[in-house]
C-alpha cells in the first residue's frame, strides 16, 4: 500500500472494545511490562510491533488470559472487555478465550483432521445443535479463512499433512470457528511464504469486518498494510499508540521514529 | 599361552599399530600435518583396527572351532565297545576331557613328568587315585580307549593352542605391516577406518539378530523333538492339562494359555488406567516440585524384585482378597487366585505405564496446549481430546510393553495365582500360566528326553509366537498412528 495514501485511510469511528490502564507484567522478578495504557476499538485491527523481547507478545498474551498457563507469571492493572474486569475474580478464563481468539506464531494444527481442527472450538463450547450445523460452522469458517476450496475434498484427512501456510489458515479457521469477539495473532505470518503471507494479510482485512483483531508483527510493512491502529512497545513500555498513519509518518516520539526508519531494533 | 595373555599381547599390538601409524603419517607429510589427507589420529586407527580386529576375530573363531576339532578327533578313537551300556558318545567324550584335564593337572603338579605319561597305560592300577589325589573324581576305571584318546587330546589340545598363539599374533604383525605400508600423504585413512568402523557396527547388531535366530533354532528343535512324541492336535486342542511322569499325558495348552491371559488381562486392567491416570497427573497438574518426589517414587515400584511383589501376594494380597471377597460372595475359600497374582501384577506393571507414558506426554508440543487453550477449551479437555490423541503410539507402546512383561511374569503367578491348571471364568479361583509351567516341568527328577519335559519348549515356542504377535500389532499401531500425527 502507498504509504502517501495512509493517512486517507477510512476509520471506523468504533467503539472501545478492550482498555487496558496500567497494566504491569511480572516473569518472577523480572519486570516485562510497565503501565500500558491501550484502547483497542472494535472493527479495527490493531497492530503492536517493536523490537524482540519488548513485551508485545506478553501483552497480546495477556488479554485472554493465556499468562495463567505460566506459573511465575504475574499481571497488575486492569483490562476490561466490553466494560468488565477480565482478571475480576468471577471470570472464567475458559470463557474469555472462547471470546478472544488466538493464532499462534508456529501453525500448530491438532493431531485430527482438518475437519475436527475447526469442529474443535463449537465441539467444547456446544455451539451447535446438530450436525449440518456443526458441517455449516466448519464450511463457513474455511471459506473466511480461504482454504475451503483447497480441502473441501479431503476434510477427513489429518491437519498435520497441509502445507505451513494451509496449517496457519487452518488454524485461523479453527479460531474463527467459535465466533469470537476479538481475534489475537502472535506473528501469524512468520513461518509463512511471502504468497502465504499476503493470502493471510488479506484475510486479516475481511476479518475486520465482524472481528476486533490484534495482530502483534516484526514487520513494519505488514504493520503498514493491515492495520489502522498501531502501538509501539520498546523495552516493556508503550511507547507510542496512535492512527497506523500518523505512527508511520509523524511519530510523536524520537524511539518510534528512530524504530522505524531502522536505527534501533 | 592363555588366551588372557594372547589378548593382551593382540592389543598391545593394535595400541603399537596406533602410535606407529601416527609417527609414520606425520613423517610421510615432513611434519606439516595439513597435507595428509586424513588426521594423524585416523591413520593410527586404521593400523589399529587392522591389526587387532583381524586377530581377535581369528581367535574367537579359533576358540569355537578347535573343541569341536577336537571331539570329532577324539571320538574317531573310541571304540564302539568303550561306550558303557546305557551311555552316550556325549557321555564318554566328557570322560576324555575330564582325563586330559587330569593329566594335565598331574604333570604340572609334578606327580608325573611326560616321560611317565608317554609310558603308563591304563592298566595303570593308581591312575584313578592320582587323577583323584589332583581333584579329578572319576566315576568308573579309565578304560584303554578312554585313556588313548585322553593322551592324544592332551597332546593335540596343546599342539593347538600353541598354534593358535602363533596364528592370531602373526595376523596381528601381517594387518599391522599391511596397514602401516598404505601410510602416506594422499591415503584416505579417514574413509578407511570410517568403513571399517561400520563393519564393526553391522557386525555388533548382527550378533544380537543370530541370538535371536539361534534362541529360536533351539526351541524349535527341542518343540519337534517334543511333536515326534506327542501329537501337536492334542497339544494345540485339548483342553486339559495333566502331565503323568508315568507316561499317558494329557498336555494341552489351553488351560495354561487362558491362565496367562486371563492373569495378565487382570494385570493390565488394573495398572493400565492407573498408570495412564497418574502420568497424566504428573505430566499436566502436578507442580514441579511435587513431580520431581512423586516420580521416582512409582518407579521405585519397577526395582522391587518379583519374588518380593510374589511375597506380597502370598501373604497381605491373597488372604484379603479371600476373607473380604471370595469368600462374602461365596467365590471361592482359596487364597491363591487369578484376582490376586493380577492385582499383584498390575501393581507392579503401574511405573511401566506410567513412567513411559509420562514421558510421551510430556514430549507433547506445548504449542498444542496453547491452541487448544486459546480456543477455551478447560485442561481435561485439552488433555482428552488434544494430548492423549497426540500421545497416542506411544502409550500403545507403554502399554504392550506392560503387557509382554506381564505374560513373561513368572514368580507372582506361582506364589499368587497356584500351580493348578483350570479353565474357569471365577477369578478368585486359583490357575496357572505358562511360564510356570515350563519351570515346573523343567525342574525335579525327570527323563530329558519325555514328552512330559520336551513339552517346556513345545510351550516356549507358543509364549515366543505370542509375544511376537502382540510385538508386531504393536508396530502396526503405533506406525498407522505416527504416519497420521506427525
Amino acid at each position: 500500500m502507498d504509504d502517501m495514501r495512509l493517512t486517507e485511510r477510512a476509520l471506523d469511528a468504533g467503539t472501545t472494545k478492550i482498555m487496558a490502564r496500567g497494566v504491569q507484567v511480572f516473569y518472577g522478578d523480572t519486570h516485562a511490562l510497565r503501565d500500558v495504557d491501550v484502547d483497542i476499538l472494535d472493527r479495527t485491527v490493531t497492530a503492536f510491533i517493536g523490537p524482540s523481547g519488548c513485551g508485545k507478545s506478553t501483552f497480546l498474551r495477556c488479554l485472554n488470559r493465556m499468562n495463567d498457563t505460566i506459573p511465575v507469571c504475574r499481571v497488575e492493572g486492569t483490562i476490561t472487555l466490553d466494560g468488565e474486569d477480565i482478571y475480576d475474580r468471577r471470570v472464567d478464563p475458559v470463557q474469555l478465550r472462547a471470546k478472544v481468539g488466538m493464532v499462534f506464531q508456529k501453525p500448530n494444527p491438532f493431531p485430527k483432521s482438518i475437519y475436527d481442527n475447526v469442529a474443535y472450538g463449537p465441539r467444547i463450547h456446544g455451539l451447535t445443535r446438530n450436525k449440518a450445523e456443526l458441517d455449516g460452522v466448519v464450511e463457513q469458517s474455511l471459506r473466511r479463512a480461504a482454504l475451503w476450496n483447497e480441502v473441501k475434498d479431503r476434510l477427513h484427512a489429518p491437519g498435520t499433512g497441509l502445507s505451513g501456510g494451509q496449517q496457519q489458515r487452518l488454524c485461523i479457521a479453527r479460531a474463527i470457528a467459535t465466533s469470537p469477539e476479538v481475534l489475537l495473532m502472535d506473528e501469524p505470518c512468520s513461518a509463512l511464504d511471502p504468497i502465504a503471507t499476503a493470502q493471510v494479510e488479506e484475510l486479516i482485512d475481511e476479518l475486520r469486518a465482524n472481528f476486533s483483531v490484534v495482530i502483534v508483527t516484526h514487520s513494519m510493512q505488514q504493520a503498514a498494510r493491515v492495520s489502522q491502529r498501531t502501538a509501539f512497545f520498546h523495552l516493556g513500555n508503550l511507547v507510542e499508540y496512535g492512527e497506523t498513519g500518523q505512527i508511520f509518518t509523524t511519530p510523536r516520539d524520537p524511539r518510534t521514529e528512530s524504530y522505524i526508519s531502522g536505527r534501533i531494533g | 599361552m592363555t588366551v588372557s595373555v594372547l589378548l593382551f599381547i593382540i592389543l598391545a599390538i593394535g595400541a603399537t599399530g596406533y602410535a606407529l601409524g601416527v609417527r609414520r603419517a606425520r613423517a610421510a607429510a615432513g611434519g606439516d600435518t595439513r597435507k595428509l589427507h586424513s588426521l594423524t589420529g585416523y591413520h593410527g586407527q586404521s593400523v589399529l583396527l587392522f591389526s587387532a580386529v583381524p586377530a581377535l576375530v581369528l581367535l574367537g573363531l579359533w576358540l569355537v572351532l578347535q573343541p569341536l576339532y577336537l571331539d570329532h578327533r577324539a571320538g574317531a578313537m573310541i571304540a564302539v565297545a568303550d561306550i558303557p551300556e546305557g551311555g552316550s558318545l556325549d557321555l564318554v567324550l566328557a570322560d576324555v576331557r575330564r582325563v586330559a584335564e587330569g593329566l594335565d593337572l598331574l604333570v604340572a603338579s609334578g606327580g608325573m613328568t611326560e616321560d611317565d605319561l608317554a609310558a603308563t597305560g591304563a592298566a595303570d592300577s593308581d591312575l584313578k587315585a592320582r587323577l583323584g589325589g589332583v581333584g579329578v573324581a572319576l566315576a568308573g576305571e579309565v578304560g584303554e580307549g578312554v585313556f588313548e584318546a585322553a593322551r592324544d587330546y592332551r597332546h593335540a589340545t596343546h599342539g593347538l593352542s600353541l598354534a593358535m598363539a602363533a596364528a592370531t599374533i602373526a595376523a596381528a604383525l601381517a594387518g599391522l605391516v599391511f596397514a602401516l605400508r598404505r601410510i602416506g600423504t594422499d591415503y584416505r585413512a579417514r574413509n578407511v577406518s570410517e568403513g571399517f568402523v561400520l563393519l564393526l557396527f553391522i557386525a555388533s547388531s548382527l550378533v544380537a539378530v543370530l541370538t535371536t535366530v539361534g534362541i529360536v533354532a533351539s526351541l524349535l528343535i527341542e518343540s519337534i523333538h517334543f511333536f515326534r512324541l506327542y501329537p501337536a492336535r492334542d497339544f494345540l486342542f485339548s483342553l486339559t492339562w495333566n502331565p503323568q511322569f508315568r507316561g499317558g499325558s494329557d498336555l494341552g495348552i489351553w488351560p495354561l494359555l487362558w491362565g496367562t491371559l486371563y492373569v495378565s488381562f487382570v494385570a493390565l486392567l488394573f495398572a493400565v488406567p492407573v498408570g495412564l491416570l497418574s502420568a497424566i497427573y504428573l505430566s499436566e497438574y502436578a507442580s514441579r516440585r511435587l513431580r520431581a518426589l512423586a516420580k521416582p517414587a512409582i518407579e521405585v515400584l519397577a526395582g522391587i524384585p518379583t519374588i518380593v511383589y510374589g511375597l506380597f501376594a502370598l501373604v497381605t494380597v491373597g488372604p484379603f482378597l479371600r476373607d473380604w471377597f471370595a469368600q462374602p460372595l461365596g467365590l471361592g475359600s482359596g487364597s491363591s487366585s487369578v484376582m490376586t497374582a493380577g492385582l499383584v501384577m498390575g501393581i507392579m506393571l503401574i511405573p511401566f505405564v506410567s513412567s513411559l507414558s509420562d514421558d510421551i506426554i510430556n514430549a507433547v508440543p506445548q504449542s498444542l496446549r496453547d491452541g487448544s487453550y486459546g480456543l477455551g477449551a478447560t485442561q481435561s479437555e485439552t488433555v482428552r481430546q488434544v494430548i492423549l490423541p497426540a500421545a497416542l503410539p506411544g502409550i500403545v507402546g507403554a502399554v504392550l510393553l506392560a503387557a509382554s512383561r506381564a505374560i513373561g511374569e513368572t514368580m507372582i503367578v506361582v506364589m499368587g495365582a497356584g500351580a493348578a491348571a483350570k479353565l474357569d471364568l471365577n477369578p478368585f479361583e486359583a490357575m496357572t500360566t505358562i511360564t510356570v509351567k515350563i519351570v515346573s516341568q523343567l525342574t525335579g527328577d525327570t527323563e530329558f528326553a519325555s514328552p512330559e519335559t520336551l513339552v517346556a519348549f513345545a510351550l516356549g515356542m507358543a509364549l515366543f509366537v505370542f509375544t511376537l504377535g502382540l510385538n508386531i500389532v504393536a508396530l502396526y499401531v503405533v506406525r498407522k498412528y505416527r504416519e497420521q500425527y506427525e
